[in-house]
């Protein structure tokens, strides 16, 4: 299972190297939490359809509402490909970043990769609550009166639940992805940190 | 910090177990919403996948 590449001091928990790592962790992170989100409902929690509120944004309410089917695909399309840029954008740029910043998350062990994991799920909470969902969403969303309050304090029906139940739907991911992107050293002493140099990073 | 790790993890799983419960307890039936309750049910949640997400990384066998 292990990928070793040749000349890297660094292995990963699925692919050769970072990037390619990178977007199969991000795929799977997406899709667990898309679907989590489509579940939502039998948890008694607001059902979270990012890709029908993609295929909205792009394809229009009227289009969307009248094809419900293509609505879906096409959102579905621009929602997994922002998942995995955004996972892609934490392998390469965030997880090594912050290992050089915060000391304690320096060294490759599986725990640290999956702490970064859950503070970038975190970062996207924040960036899909305060921007994503009250700038384009609301907006989209005010002819038939299904407001998005700021910060995602109301969605419809729906108060301060929307918010919490977004946080899960992104710590969701970031789990995935913290415990599927996990670079670790291959050899020699353990903790050793080698991210930020960019080794393994192809 | 190493073994204390551990103990937080199992601090923050059983506390998503305990928010998740009250959640659960407060929530009317359908088609009531309870915006408390549903704030529990998703706060207890979350942290019920940090709390088991923390234990599979440190389980994991290649550390």
């Amino acid at each position: 299972m292990e990928g070793e590449h040749g000349t890297s001091d660094v292995k990963f928990l699925i692919g050769r190297n970072a990037g390619k790592s990178a977007v199969i962790a991000a795929f799977i992170a997406t899709h667990v939490a898309t679907m989590a989100g489509l579940w939502f409902d039998g948890a008694r929690l607001p059902k979270f359809d990012f890709n029908n509120l993609n295929g909205y944004l792009v394809l229009g309410l009227s289009y969307g509402f009248a094809n419900p089917a293509i609505n879906f695909v096409v959102g579905g399309v621009i929602h997994y490909t922002s998942g995995i840029i955004w996972g892609v954008i934490f392998a390469l740029i965030f997880h090594p970043a912050l290992g050089r910043f915060v000391k304690p998350l320096r060294a490759l062990t599986p725990v640290n990769n999956f702490i970064k994991g859950v503070i970038w799920g975190a970062v996207l909470w924040i960036i899909s609550s305060a921007f994503w969902m009250p700038l384009l969403i609301g907006p989209l969303f005010q002819p038939i009166n299904v407001g998005v309050g700021p910060f995602l304090t109301s969605f419809g029906p729906y108060g301060i639940q929307a918010l919490f139940t977004n946080l899960f739907w992104h710590t969701i991911y970031g789990v995935n992805l913290g415990l599927l992107f996990s670079p670790t050293p291959a050899g020699g002493p353990r903790g050793t940190w080698r991210s930020s140099s960019g080794v393994g990073v192809r | 910090m190493e073994m204390r790790a551990p103990l937080v993890a199992a601090g923050i799983f059983l506390l998503g177990l305990v928010l998740l419960a009250v959640g659960a307890l407060i929530e009317p039936p359908r088609p009531q919403i309870s915006q408390s309750g549903e704030s529990l049910i998703a706060l207890g949640l979350t942290f019920i996948v940090v709390g088991v997400g923390f234990f599979l990384a440190w389980a994991n066998p290649t550390a």
